[in-house]
């Protein structure tokens, strides 16, 4: 039927208004790294069971990409972030 | 000649040779406002906020973070941009042919929004003023709350044809009637 | 026919007749009657055939866990079968009709199922249609679904409407009991935002039933009288007739609402039922307790129905389930059962007591056989009697009626719908709500079957509890006296030892103890797999009435707590939901939004013919009088583009305006060749990789201004592109100044090309576009006449001189219009996307067909387009991997047929000349292909290993779907103009 999103700019949306792009852990190397970590990032993904940072997009709301923060058995979500501010954060750390 | 008598609405077949009686639950299409996607550039985006709501004759709707649509019912697109011109920071882009600006009001709106929006739209949760990017039956628009029985929505003029039928279908119990405003 | 319908009490209006009919025959009932009700007191106890032994079934309970009493309602596309009789609000008119039997219900042949039913065991089905694996498709799947099912769907279209909405609230209350009356009236009070749902037409849920008196009135009247208050409060809705049927993730309840299906005659303006999506902050399930079957031989036998549901057809109906009733009992039902029947004057043969010592006392006159067990019941389509034993001892006992009361079980189900299991209660000796967090609550008897009292006064606190979560405050409630309720406690009795005939678990499928028994010693034990391979629980019903028996049954076999069986799995939906509730408006043209160019009204003036793609409707052909096929059409229009002018809607490409300091750069990264230099009012061609280095979409790039861009998608990929630009500038460069818009509906935008393009855009625009001033690539605001503003781009996608005029949205009919009339004399015609398709073919130039996911730029002969100068581009890193790079890849070439006459078709594989067809041997295919009325024959553009260093090469187009091979002559794929002198006239 539903299960309900918290954008940080829109509020609670049903997940209708978004599409989810897969795992936001990995994250794009630099053009002259090593040709190991290209093809993971391009092709490699766990599959976890539990908590999982996933990129959504609220497509039709904000447009923002979105990283939701979620436990992929329960659906219980931990916590929705601004895709660019998880990547400043990221850089800062 | 000139293209400017030719203009044709989307929905022109659509209210044109409909009845014109207005029932308390009313749909109106606003025959030409204007419309821009006002977006602020990185650091500009609180300045480029408040001159916006400065604007006069139009209102701004939120879209996401640093971005709004400038709406207007009584100025024209050129009107309006040159108004932002001097707005530090905003990046205009004119979407007034672009969307479709509809009105719905009347003591049902309410009911007959909760079968096209899955926003709560309970004053105590949408107050006067508010507006939001959201699904309008089930394409990406724009709904903003201008009176307490009365909202404004924004949509994309592609869409617009199956947008408005789905509107009136939703209250046809309600008795929805439709007409242009100019 | 006798009456059962008592001369005065109940919930029913005896001054409002209504007619309707049962398997052709006529009956009245009253306005308030259910179906079932109406047939009771019409004395048509028999109601249905079952499933698989097509026994004759009575009415079992009053309400939606209704087993036996399932009819087919109305004809013609309002037909719905498996319609529960016990929830279907009696309306004039209404048509029911019996199933599962043949030729009438009273006789039906089906029944020697009955006599054969010693083979017809668990896994009957399993072990017999096994052999020879052959005969499964062609006889016995057909055979099975003949004699399976019940009711029927009908072949015509439903003509009613559905709808769907959202609802939101700071409670949710399912189940307008005392339970919920009191948790809706407690929050409803305090101001919070409450919705209160129930199935039922008449709220108040067991109040309406029992014959207890509330602050000195009967419970029904206190139903009322809250109901009144709760309808007058502006932050409570009410939603009767609305099963909340499924709890889902984030606290969002699904609920169907039957809006007009109690109508004669239904409005047009209102949908049949609507779907609704309930978003709470809190809610209470106040479902109640159902109560359990007695499992003895026998036990379904017409007349043979729960306790409850006798004083609900009593209190509520006014209808006496018979003249004389006997009751078997294991707790305080059956003694209340019997007090209100002699209250109404009928007739009660006697208690037979489970329980060898309760406290529970009989009226004054009736007898009670304590340590007493029905094993057995008499008659055929009706009860006539039973075998009561005690201490060895058979009686026979005379009745028409017999109401049974096998304990309660509180109704659970949404909560245990989200994974937690319910809790075995040896105390109460039944399933338990689970703790599902702090937001959803069981209270009442759905929390533990209780007396009146107790669920009053538990609605008003689990209320206060749940806002009081909320935030809210809430004051005291005063909870009124009850009198006159009884205590439901029981004892457990799961099976009736030494029945005589079979005893059933589960009435709609047919499942009785001995099955259960054949289940475990067969090796099927889990609950789950005993459920599967007696299909106990499988049916319509779900076993909402039999699976806490089974499991009680088969905890007894195999001598453990019920507890270490559990339950089988709940899961949406808690009863069945129409197809129309869950199609809503989507069915139809409706099935999904439309999408219109703002150059449709020009197209279909123009006599256009238009192809779906996505949700576009684009003019594909514009057929003039005399031609025959499309193909006529199409060749005159791409003949005429080529020899004066066409005008083409190109309203559908994605366009998207890149705004902001950081543009430049950005767009950069985004295509594979060179954009940061391309300077104000020019355009270029542009390719986009996916960052496996594969090519993903390819348009033009116009800059308009320093920092402001706009691009060109193609159609099928302009959301999709739009996606990846924002999320390359908000994950990966969030640092760069750049905004993505887009404007693919600001604009309308037609393509003018052909050799006259300029001399006709000429008297259009005012601007000067001569080939000095506006020459090829060109990009730039115009004027058009009367001073409308546009964007003019000298761009071609069919290899002739040709230009994109944009203007807004609203005057693209007009001008395109205009353009027409400004062609006329040069021979101007309206071209489609077909011939758009055929002029791209001969120029070889690549569409989704080519760049179909698995292409890289060099394979499609784009490889100039890959900058890889620039120190980062998306898709630049991978695509110089090995494979992406390797001399057999398939390359873009064109075809021509050897023999002029012969069709080469998209799809087709290519082999090596005299190679047989086989994988090893598989050369490429055709990714394009058409015939060229320029050259008057088919072409084709193929992708074909190391393609490029072929032409010349004699080759077989081997099309295995359409059996045919075609000899063709591997060529460039540039057909026509291969030096593009048209392109700079």
């Amino acid at each position: 039927m539903a299960s309900l999103i918290t954008c940080p700019h829109c509020g609670t949306r049903p997940k209708e208004e978004f599409s989810i792009r897969g795992a936001a852990g990995p994250e794009r190397p630099s053009p002259t790294a090593r040709d190991e970590d290209w093809h993971r990032y391009v092709y490699v993904r766990d599959n976890p069971k539990g908590r999982y940072q996933e990129h959504w997009h609220h497509v039709a709301g904000c447009r923002r990409w979105l990283v939701v923060d979620r436990d992929n058995l329960s659906h219980e979500v931990f916590g929705v972030t601004d895709a660019a501010e998880f990547e400043r954060a990221r850089v800062a750390k | 000649m000139s293209f400017h008598d030719l203009y044709r609405h989307v929905l022109e077949d659509l209210v044109t040779g409909f009845s014109t009686d207005r029932n308390a639950n009313h749909l109106a299409v606003a025959r030409r406002p204007a419309i821009l996607s006002v977006l602020a550039a990185a650091g500009q985006e609180t300045s480029v906020a408040e001159a916006l709501h400065a604007v006069e004759n139009a209102a701004p709707r939120f879209c996401g973070p640093s971005e709004w649509l400038l709406v207007s019912r009584t100025l024209s697109a050129e009107h309006l941009a040159d108004a932002l011109f001097d707005i530090r920071g905003a990046l205009v882009v004119d979407q007034s042919e672009g969307k479709v600006l509809l009105s719905i009001s009347g003591p049902a709106v309410r009911t007959v929004l909760a079968k096209c929006v899955a926003v709560d739209l309970h004053p105590e949760a949408f107050a006067m003023g508010q507006s939001a990017n959201a699904l309008i039956c089930h394409l990406p628009g724009n709904i903003a709350r201008t009176g307490d029985d009365e909202f404004e929505i924004v949509t994309p003029r592609s869409f617009a044809v199956s947008v408005f039928e789905e509107l009136l279908e939703m209250g046809r119990e309600h008795g929805l009637t439709r007409n242009f405003t100019e | 026919m006798t009456s059962f319908r008592l001369t005065a009490g109940g919930a029913v209006d005896r001054d409002h007749a209504l007619n309707f009919t049962f398997d052709g025959k006529a009956y009245k009932g009253f306005a308030g009657d259910t179906l079932a009700s109406a047939l009771l007191a019409n004395d048509q106890m028999l109601m249905a055939r079952s499933f698989k032994y097509h026994r004759p079934r009575g009415v079992v309970t009053a309400g939606s866990a209704e087993p036996n009493a399932l009819m087919t309602l109305g004809i013609g596309g309002r037909t719905e079968p498996n319609a529960r009789a016990t929830v279907t609000e009696l309306y004039d008119g209404l048509t029911a009709k019996s199933q599962n039997r043949w030729p009438s219900l009273k006789h039906d042949f089906g029944a020697f199922n009955s006599a054969l039913s010693p083979f017809l065991g668990a896994g009957f089905y399993y072990k017999t249609f096994m052999w020879p694996g052959l005969f499964w498709e062609k006889l016995y799947e057909p055979l099975i679904r003949r004699a399976a099912g019940l009711g029927k769907a009908v072949m015509q279209a439903d003509p009613d409407r559905y709808e769907k909405s959202w609802a939101h609230c700071d409670l949710l209350v399912i189940g307008a009991g005392p339970t919920g009356l009191m948790a809706a009236l407690a929050a409803g009070r305090a101001g919070a935002r409450v919705i209160l749902a129930d199935e039922g037409f008449r709220f108040g849920g067991s109040l309406l039933s029992e014959g207890a008196s509330i602050d000195g009135r009967p419970a029904a009247e206190f139903a009322a009288s809250i109901v009144g208050e709760l309808s007058a409060l502006p932050n409570v809705t009410l939603m009767p007739r609305t099963t909340v049927f499924g709890w889902y993730d984030d606290m969002v309840f699904g609920a169907v609402e039957r809006v007009q299906k109690h109508v004669a005659a239904p409005s047009p303006d209102l949908p049949m039922e609507r779907m609704w999506r309930i978003i709470a902050k809190q809610a209470i399930l106040a479902t109640g307790a159902e109560e359990r079957p007695l499992v003895f031989g026998g036990n379904d036998r017409p007349g043979v129905m729960t306790a409850g549901a006798v004083r609900t057809y009593l209190n509520r109906f006014g209808v006496a389930a018979g003249k004389r009733v006997a009751i078997f009992t294991n707790g305080g039902s059956g003694y209340r059962t019997a007090a209100d029947l002699l209250a109404q004057g009928i007739e009660v043969a006697a208690i037979v007591d489970a329980r060898a010592q309760s406290n529970d006392a009989a009226p004054q006159d009736v007898r009670v056989m304590r340590g007493g067990s029905v094993i057995a019941t008499k008659g055929r389509l009706r009860i006539d009697g039973l075998i009561a034993e005690r201490s060895g001892l058979d009686e026979v006992i005379a009745c028409d009626a017999l109401a049974m009361s096998g304990g309660w079980s509180p109704i659970v189900h949404l909560m245990c719908q989200r994974g937690a299991k319910p809790v075995w209660s040896e105390d109460k000796q039944a399933f338990m709500a689970p703790d599902v967090g702090g937001t959803f609550a069981a209270a009442g008897s759905a929390a533990g079957f209780d007396t009146i009292s107790v669920c009053l006064r538990d609605g008003a606190a689990k209320a206060r509890a749940a806002l009081k979560a909320l935030g809210r405050l809430v004051g005291p409630l005063d909870i009124p006296d009850v009198e006159g309720e009884y205590d439901p406690s029981f004892a457990p009795l799961w099976y009736v030892p030494g029945a005589k005939g079979k005893a059933f678990v589960d009435f709609q499928n047919d499942v009785h103890v001995g099955d259960l028994g054949l289940a475990q010693r067969e090796g099927f034990r889990h609950i789950e797999h005993t459920k599967r391979y007696t299909t106990a629980g499988m049916a319509t019903d779900q076993g909402k009435l039999g699976n806490v028996n089974t499991v009680g049954i088969v905890a007894g076999m195999r001598g453990v707590s019920p507890a270490e069986i559990g339950t089988t799995t709940f899961r949406p939906f808690y009863t069945p939901v129409s197809f129309g509730a869950m199609a809503g408006t989507a069915r139809a043209e409706h099935a999904a939004p439309f999408r219109t160019s703002p150059l449709h009204g020009w197209a279909r003036k123009n006599g256009a013919v238009f192809v779906e793609s996505g949700l576009w409707h684009r003019s594909a052909w514009f057929p003039q009088e005399g031609e025959k096929t499309w193909r006529e059409s199409v060749d005159r229009e791409v003949l005429n583009v080529r020899a004066n002018a066409g005008l083409c809607d190109v309203s559908t490409l994605g366009k998207i305006e890149v705004l902001g300091r950081g543009a430049a750069e950005f767009l950069d990264r985004i295509y594979s060749n060179g954009v940061l230099k391309l300077p104000v009012s020019r355009a270029r061609y542009g390719l986009m990789l996916r960052e496996d280095g594969i090519v993903f979409d390819d348009g033009t790039v116009s800059r308009l201004a320093e920092n402001r861009y706009v691009i060109t998608t193609t159609t099928g990929s302009a959301s999709e592109v739009l996606s990846h630009m924002e999320f390359a500038a908000q994950t990966f460069w969030p640092e760069l100044d750049v905004r993505c818009v887009s404007v693919t509906d600001q604009w309308a935008q037609m393509s003018l090309a052909g050799p006259k393009a300029r001399i006709i855009m000429g008297r259009v625009v005012q601007d000067d576009i001569s080939d000095t001033s506006f020459p090829f690539m060109s990009a730039k605001e115009v004027t058009l006449r009367g001073g409308l503003k546009g964007r003019l781009f000298r761009i071609s996608f069919s290899g002739e001189l040709a230009y994109e005029l944009a203007v807004p949205a609203g005057y693209g009919e007009a001008v395109a219009d205009a353009i027409m009339e400004a062609g006329r004399e040069e021979g101007i015609c309206a071209y489609g996307v077909e011939a758009l398709n055929v002029l791209r073919i001969e120029k070889g130039h690549v569409t989704h067909s080519e760049l179909e996911g698995r292409t890289t730029a060099d394979d499609v002969g784009l490889g100039r387009m890959m900058a890889m100068q620039k120190p980062d581009f998306i898709g630049k890193r991978l695509s110089t991997r090995f494979g992406l790079t390797a001399a057999d890849r398939l390359q873009l070439v064109g075809l021509k047929p050897i023999e002029a006459d012969k069709e080469i078709k998209a799809g087709a594989h290519l082999l090596k000349d005299q190679a047989k067809p086989s994988l090893a041997n598989d050369q490429g295919f055709v990714s394009s292909a058409c015939f060229s009325p320029v050259l008057g024959h088919f072409i084709a553009l193929a992708l074909l290993k190391s393609g490029r260093e072929r032409y010349g090469e004699k080759i077989v187009v081997w099309d295995g779907l359409r059996g045919t091979e075609v000899a063709a002559e591997v060529c460039s794929a540039v057909f026509v103009d291969p030096e593009n002198l048209k392109l700079h006239l």
